[in-house]
């Protein structure tokens, strides 16, 4: 985040709306005299109908939201935890590494979306295999984060401690695992937004619910607005995530 | 302060399993309650004899008779407190956290490593950072949290591995100071490395000279300033620019060995 060095202020805000507002504009403007086709490209004014019908009226979107989202957090949550399990267990005992390494290592080369028509046979339609496909991204992205983490400890502290006389536990405990948190998180931060990806993307190749299937079923019938509407729905949520990741990293890790 | 704070060595080596031998067939005693540095070259073996005394070393690559506070080196040592170059701090404790983070692996009761903490804070002149992380200090703050840390363990014995090494010319001075009234306080036995010969001189009751790779003794240079001793007034004082001359014409003895 190198935010701390572009100029803060209204005066900016002002300007990134001004631009905002310049695209909406003329976005609408080459839609409504056809300059290109409004079927590719829609119009912002029928992408905000779309967005305020599906949330404010029927609020189709807020149930397809929902869905997303709580696959999202499943995903995450499961995967992260089992990301940190196993990369601390990895840190503990290099022989379990060398053991699992070449088989997490192929496992992580493969295009994770091409597992999602295994998890539909394993998991069905619903919600279980799309946190499946959610899972198999974000647990790698810890489980390496994690592992890198755990190896950065400072040899001096290493030293300090075998000085000390410190076990093996209080090595782990107070150098180890505090050290690791920093690099911990940054896996955590991108683990949640492959969570999303890994879930929206299993929704688009089949589902019964969530902003994927409805966003499959839209382009489908060359509905362009909606597609719009739900793209931009999705980069919200993923903005607010980080936000809130953001938020939380400067809480939890203030001594940096 | 239970067992004896001596160090004695006897004709040690230490040959590491590339054929390196960092220390050749040194001897040395050091009485409880001595101030002792070593200079010498860089990679003439300093920080492998500390790493000796404090059981770093892996076994089987030293030789001869070392006894730390009357037995032989092993890691964990309660006898040893060691300070190295560098501060060591964890960046996610606070200057008291961090200064209290040796009593506390080694097992001090709270209410008394915080007693001692914020003491020995106050004595290293951090008074009012007691809460700071180690990012808002300057580097020789950060070296005087490490000092606290140190001496918060109470050990009869210090190893101390070229502290202030990294340090500007007056806040060296400046924890000079800190260093020797903490070391005159309670009298422990200390064995201090540097390559700053001025350091040395200041600071010693006694200053060894050691050759190039190698490591061997090559002058041992009694100094018998009296104490307690004003760091800044030595600057200015005869008898120790006598003395400095001594021991960096024995430094040079040994390089052209
Ligand atoms: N664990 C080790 N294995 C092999 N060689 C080592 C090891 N530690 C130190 N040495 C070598 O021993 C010599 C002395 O090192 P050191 O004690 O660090 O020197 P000094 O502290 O005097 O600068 C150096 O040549 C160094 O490379
Ligand atoms: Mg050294």
């Amino acid at each position: 985040m190198n935010d701390g060095i572009l100029p803060r202020g209204p005066l900016i805000w002002a300007g990134r709306l001004a631009i905002l507002a310049f695209i909406f504009a003329a976005w609408e403007i080459v839609s409504r005299e056809k300059l290109i086709d409004p079927i590719l490209i829609g119009a912002p004014s029928g992408v905000a109908q779309f967005l305020w019908e599906g949330i404010f009226v029927n609020g189709s979107l807020i149930d397809d939201l929902g869905w997303t989202m709580l696959g999202t957090l499943l995903a995450f949550v499961l995967g992260s935890a089992a990301g940190i399990l196993f990369g601390m267990l990895f840190v503990i005992s290099p022989t379990l590494e060398a053991l699992f390494n070449p088989i997490l290592t192929a496992m992580n080369a493969m295009p994770r979306i091409a597992l999602a028509p295994l998890f539909l046979i394993w998991f069905g339609l619903g919600l279980g295999s799309k946190v499946a496909v959610g899972f198999s991204l974000t647990f790698f992205i810890v489980l390496s984060s994690t592992v890198a983490g755990g190896r950065g400890v400072n040899p001096d502290h290493i030293t300090l401690a075998r000085a000390l006389g410190a076990s093996g536990l209080q090595v782990f405990r107070k150098f180890v695992l505090p050290s690791a948190v920093p690099v911990i998180f940054n896996g955590l931060r991108l683990g949640l937004i492959y969570a999303l990806l890994g879930v929206v993307g299993g929704e688009i190749i089949a589902s019964e619910h969530g902003l994927g299937q409805a966003l499959q079923l839209l382009a489908a019938s060359f509905k362009t607005n909606g597609v719009f509407g739900i793209i931009i729905l999705l980069a919200l949520v993923s903005v607010c995530i980080m936000t809130a990741m953001n938020w939380l990293e400067n809480r939890l890790l203030r001594w940096r | 302060m239970t067992a004896d704070g001596a160090i004695v060595l006897d004709r040690v080596s230490v040959r590491f399993a590339a054929g390196v031998v960092a220390v050749s067939e040194v001897s040395l005693r050091i009485r409880a309650g001595e101030f002792v540095s070593i200079v010498g070259p860089s990679g003439c073996g300093k920080t492998t004899l500390l790493n000796f005394a404090a059981g770093l070393l892996p076994r089987d690559v030293g030789s001869g008779t070392f006894t730390v506070g009357g037995r032989p080196p092993v890691e964990g040592n309660r006898d040893i407190a060691y300070m190295l170059a560098r501060d060591a701090l964890a960046p996610w404790r606070t200057a008291l956290e961090n200064a209290e983070l040796g009593a506390e692996i080694r097992g001090v009761p709270l209410a008394e490593r915080r007693r001692r903490t914020i003491d020995l804070l106050d004595k290293v002149g951090l008074k009012g950072f007691e809460h700071a992380y180690p990012k808002q200090l300057s580097h020789g703050m950060r070296q005087r949290v490490a000092l606290a840390r140190t001496f918060a363990l109470e050990s009869p014995i210090l190893l101390m591995d070229e502290p202030f090494g990294a340090l500007d010319a007056q806040t060296k001075l400046q924890l000079e100071d800190v260093l020797l009234s903490l070391w005159q306080r309670d009298g422990r036995t200390v064995l201090f490395i540097t390559h700053d010969l001025s350091e040395a001189v200041t600071m010693s009751d006694r200053v060894i000279v050691m050759s190039a790779r190698p490591g061997r003794i090559v002058a041992e240079v009694s100094i018998n300033l009296p104490r307690p001793r004003s760091v800044r007034a030595l600057q200015k004082d005869p008898a120790f620019h006598e003395l400095y001359a001594h021991v960096w014409s024995k430094l040079e003895e040994g390089l052209g060995a």
